[in-house]
């Protein structure tokens, strides 16, 4: 139960940090002078979601290491968390995505570097799920799901970089604000989403692990108590 | 673009951001308190069995 | 028995397996052949379409397939002889299982390319790249080894699976497409147009950089995939 106000905890301080990343976007930073206009203000929750995105696969990324090397099951059941909130992050990443090139450029799809990327992202974690349903071993999936997170997780940056090599076709590459270097108060606005994010992120892994934990322990107990 | 209508696209994308985040933490926090229940029924199940286990080997 | 003389007698049994029956060879380069005709078809949609940039992504989609299918037999005829478990049971390095199967596969993939290639350029391609061969073997080279090399580290996690061949395409298409790109790409400059050294650098040092990954993470995770 600790555990559980810790993740209480984070989520407060979560919710005051996006709260307030909200303000500074709106009433703080200035109007995006480029083409995009209004419709940049997205940006400042999107980007931040798009990394907290990453580092979720990130830490599955060496929970994955992690249970190879120990076999604890805690990294396994960490691994699985992490990818399953990446999975969702990454969705959310996508909408937003396409609202904002919608707005920008009044497509709902173009197929430039971030949006292709986060597409095959979602994709390519789905597939964890996929293997993780179909071993019925538990070392062996916990064994399997950690190459294929670690193989994932290799293989996002060099997909990221391979979509650069696309020709550009009718949409700008970049969906992205201040390219030419942020004014500080849009960075500042975007840091404070972008810790709102990440303190988000903690405290749903941290829930969602106790989850986890409690829903072994139940079925051990089913096994101990009908056995 | 005016800002009115960049207003609708930047109010949808936060809308459905924190619609899903919140329907997020809704879903684990009651799926928390099931499991939560859940496990107190079945250790006061196990316990019980073990008292139950104990009374019977002392008695023989 | 060293490292190496296993290597080779595990490459040495599969290539010989395969002489014999000739199944999977066969097959795939009639595969192959198939999908060149139906891609025809799929895009004929408008008269006198010039495919010429379209090439590349067609010849490296239809590797990519055909390799799906080439991995999938593979590894079920391992698991219908059971020959996998013989291996493990002889004091091999695991991983050296590994490079031996990549090395095989490649071979097969290369083999059913020396016809294929020629067929589709038949077909498809207008421009003689004679001059480009050099560097168009490169390309395939590259794009062959991290095909092969992914391929079989994927098809050895995939047929421990209970949806065995099914999962493969899954995790191995999304993870391919840095190759598709880069191979497609390149393969399309020099079908397309006089493609140059310095065109075509950044692709193949891409290729490079992929197949040096994922070897690397091959070797890797290869123990902990082929398991007890």
């Amino acid at each position: 139960m600790k555990r559980l106000a810790t993740a209480a905890g984070l989520f407060v301080m979560a919710g005051v940090c996006l709260v307030a990343g909200l303000l500074l976007a709106f009433w703080y930073a200035p109007i995006d002078a480029s083409s995009m206009g209004f419709s940049q203000k997205i940006f400042y929750y999107h980007a931040p979601i798009a990394e907290t995105a990453l580092v979720a696969f990130g830490v599955a990324f060496v929970a994955a290491i992690a249970y190879l090397r120990t076999r604890h099951a805690r990294w396994d059941r960490l691994g699985y968390v992490s990818v399953r909130l990446g999975l969702l992050f990454s969705l959310l990443v996508m909408v937003t995505g396409m609202i904002w090139g919608k707005a920008a450029w009044g497509v709902w799809w173009a197929w430039e570097p971030r949006l292709t990327t986060f597409l095959l992202v979602c994709l390519l974690y789905s597939a964890y799920f996929v293997l993780r349903s179909v071993v019925d071993d538990e070392d062996r999936r916990g064994a399997l799901a950690a190459v294929f997170a670690i193989l994932a997780f290799v293989d996002v940056p060099i997909t990221f970089f391979a979509t650069r090599f696309l020709p550009e076709g009718l949409h700008p590459v970049v969906l992205r604000a201040g390219d030419a270097g942020m004014e500080g108060s849009m960075l500042l606005s975007f840091l404070v989403s972008m810790l709102g994010m990440t303190l988000l992120l903690a405290a749903l892994i941290r829930r969602d692990l106790v989850i986890e934990e409690v829903r072994e322990r139940i079925a051990d107990l089913k096994t101990t108590i009908g056995g | 673009m005016s800002v009115e209508e960049g207003a609708k696209f930047v109010a949808a994308a936060y809308a459905v951001i924190l619609a899903v985040l919140i329907a997020y933490s809704i879903w684990g926090a009651r799926r928390m308190s099931a499991l939560q229940r859940d496990l107190d029924l079945l250790e006061k199940e196990a316990r019980r069995r073990a008292q139950a286990g104990e009374a019977r080997e002392e008695e023989s | 028995m060293s490292g190496w003389t296993r290597f080779a007698a595990i490459v040495r049994k599969d290539l010989v397996r395969e002489l014999r029956t000739r199944d999977m060879l066969l097959s795939m380069t009639l595969f192959v052949l198939l999908a060149m005709v139906v891609f025809h078809f799929a895009f004929s949609a408008r008269e006198e379409a010039d495919l010429t940039y379209y090439t590349g992504g067609m010849l490296w989609v239809i590797f990519i397939l055909a390799m799906l299918l080439g991995l999938n037999r593979s590894f079920a005829a391992e698991r219908e002889e059971r020959c996998l478990d013989g291996l493990l049971l002889c004091p091999v390095d695991r991983v050296t299982i590994f490079w031996a199967k990549t090395a095989g596969n490649l071979i097969f993939l290369l083999a059913i390319q020396a016809v294929a290639i020629p067929i589709f350029t038949l077909l498809f391609v207008e421009r003689s790249y004679l001059g480009d061969l050099p560097l168009f073997i490169a390309v395939v080279l590259l794009a062959d080894l991290g095909i092969c090399a992914l391929g079989t580290l994927l098809a050895t996690i995939s047929m421990q699976t209970r949806s065995r061949d099914l999962l493969l395409p899954i995790v191995f298409l999304p993870l391919i497409v840095p190759v598709l790109i880069a191979a497609t790409a390149a393969t399309t400059l020099i079908f397309a147009e006089e493609a140059g050294l310095h065109d075509l650098l950044a692709r193949l040092l891409f290729l490079l950089g992929f197949d040096a990954v994922f070897l690397v993470a091959a070797w890797g995770t290869y123990d902990f995939v082929i398991g007890e």
